[in-house]
């Protein structure tokens, strides 16, 4: 892009000067001579006084050159601070603000049937704190997790799994609970010795307050497929004491479709021995949402709702009649006013 | 003298061929309109052809008009920046 170098002696340095504004000036000269073509054929075609027009409208529309006032002598920031009565909530709004607000005010905007739709929804669950939680519950409760086990599935849409919520993804999800499927044998058992065992708990302690120690128990058997030793069971630490068996066998209890000893096609198997092979069967086809209730109803446990949220009576009483039942009244007479704990969700 | 004619040949020739000149052109008119030069100048135009009557306005008397006018008018910071664009691409 260079010429050859100029050596810079006196004359030459002169002549290049020279040479640089002769240049300059043919530039120059050629801009000129653009500009009164231009103007002259517009004087020709006619056009060239045409932004003229009377004196009057002239002066009207002069342009404005004072500080503080734009080109048309409008004051900038007149209406700053100026306030707005809302013809529909009869607030006073200030200028600037009074078009957003009239959107979300009459429910016109983009956004203002989204925004009015949520706050309808918290309102109601906030107001009824009866039964029917679990679904509100899932989609508020984002507060505890595991640790930083995040999956790349984690964010599956809860659409694809038969419109049920009760589930957010397939994997880890922490405000749904262990999902016991997806794991593998080595998940499985930091999840048994870490956190609670219930299905879909979300307590991270082992003993965590929602559910009983003859509860746990009793999804440890289904799960593990034999009991832990006794006195073991309330032991803080399980972890040194049992081992997952071999993880086929475990996989198999948990993975109906894989169990060996069921034949899917066999529709034509005994009555003895069909009651396990028509739930393989049945439960093949649903998704894993109804499988995991399928798990609580074997357990004869309900789905437990976060531990700040409180009861309806109804859950409340059935929670408490698995337990007695299963416990026995001398225990239930030991633990006292258990009843209570339960009806006003204290642990 | 010759040399320098032949110098001044080969450098506008050079000047064309690598494209610079129209750059140049450019870049000085985008830089006459911003600074308001052109419509300076326009108003000049029209006080001269009000004066010579519309009709009778020929490109010669324009461009007399114009040019010393034009040449006067170009601020100094454009007329200093398109030197130094100029010795740049001499150097």
């Amino acid at each position: 892009m260079k010429m050859e170098d100029m050596p810079l002696s006196g004359p030459d340095n002169t002549r290049l000067e020279a040479l640089v504004h002769d240049i300059y000036s043919e530039l120059v000269d050629d801009a000129c001579l653009g500009l009164s073509f231009e103007v002259h054929r517009a004087v020709k075609q006619g056009y060239f006084f045409l932004d003229e027009t009377d004196q009057e409208s002239m002066k009207e529309f002069e342009i404005v050159d004072q500080p503080g006032v734009d080109i048309f002598g409008q004051v900038y920031n007149q209406w700053k601070n100026k306030e707005c009565e809302c013809p529909n909530c009869k607030r006073l709004i200030a200028a600037s603000r009074f078009a957003p607000h009239l959107e979300k005010c009459l429910g016109m905007g983009r956004n203002s049937s989204r925004i009015a739709n949520r706050r309808l929804a918290t309102n109601n669950t906030m107001s009824k704190s009866e039964s029917d939680q679990e679904d509100n519950d899932d989609l508020n409760d984002n507060d505890w997790s595991y640790g930083n086990q995040t999956s790349p599935r984690r964010s599956k849409s809860l659409k694809h799994k038969n419109g049920t919520y009760f589930f957010r993804c397939r994997h880890y999800n922490y405000s749904s609970g262990i999902n016991y499927e997806t794991l593998g044998p080595d998940e499985v058992r930091s999840v048994l010795t870490t956190g609670c065992v219930m299905p879909r708990c979300p307590g991270r302690s082992q003993r965590c307050p929602q559910h009983t120690d003859e509860q746990r128990r009793a999804a440890r058997v289904f799960l593990l497929g034999r009991p832990p030793p006794l006195p073991d069971v309330d032991a803080v630490m399980e972890s040194d004491t049992f081992d997952i068996p071999d993880g086929q066998s475990l996989m198999s209890r948990l993975q109906w479709e894989d169990s060996p000893d069921v034949s899917p096609t066999d529709s034509a198997s005994s009555k003895a021995t069909c009651c396990a092979q028509n739930e393989a069967k049945t439960l093949r086809s649903r998704s894993s949402a109804q499988k995991m209730v399928f798990i609580e109803n074997k357990l004869n446990v309900k789905h437990c709702a976060p531990p700040r949220k409180l009861y309806s009576s109804r859950t409340r009483y059935a929670l408490f009649r698995n337990t007695a039942e299963r416990r026995g009244e001398a225990r239930e007479a030991a633990r006292g006013g258990q009843f209570e704990d339960v009806m006003f969700g204290h642990f | 003298m010759s040399k320098d004619s032949q110098m001044r040949a080969a450098i506008n020739q050079k000047l064309i061929e690598m494209g610079e000149r129209e750059r140049l052109k450019e870049l000085l008119r985008a830089k006459l309109v911003e600074c308001g030069w052109k419509d300076q100048l326009k108003a000049h135009c029209k006080d001269v052809i009000r004066e010579k009557g519309l009709e009778h306005v020929t490109v010669e008397d324009l461009v007399t008009e114009v040019t010393p006018k034009g040449r006067a008018l170009v601020p100094d910071s454009v007329k200093k920046e398109l030197l130094q664009r100029i010795r740049a691409f001499l150097a």
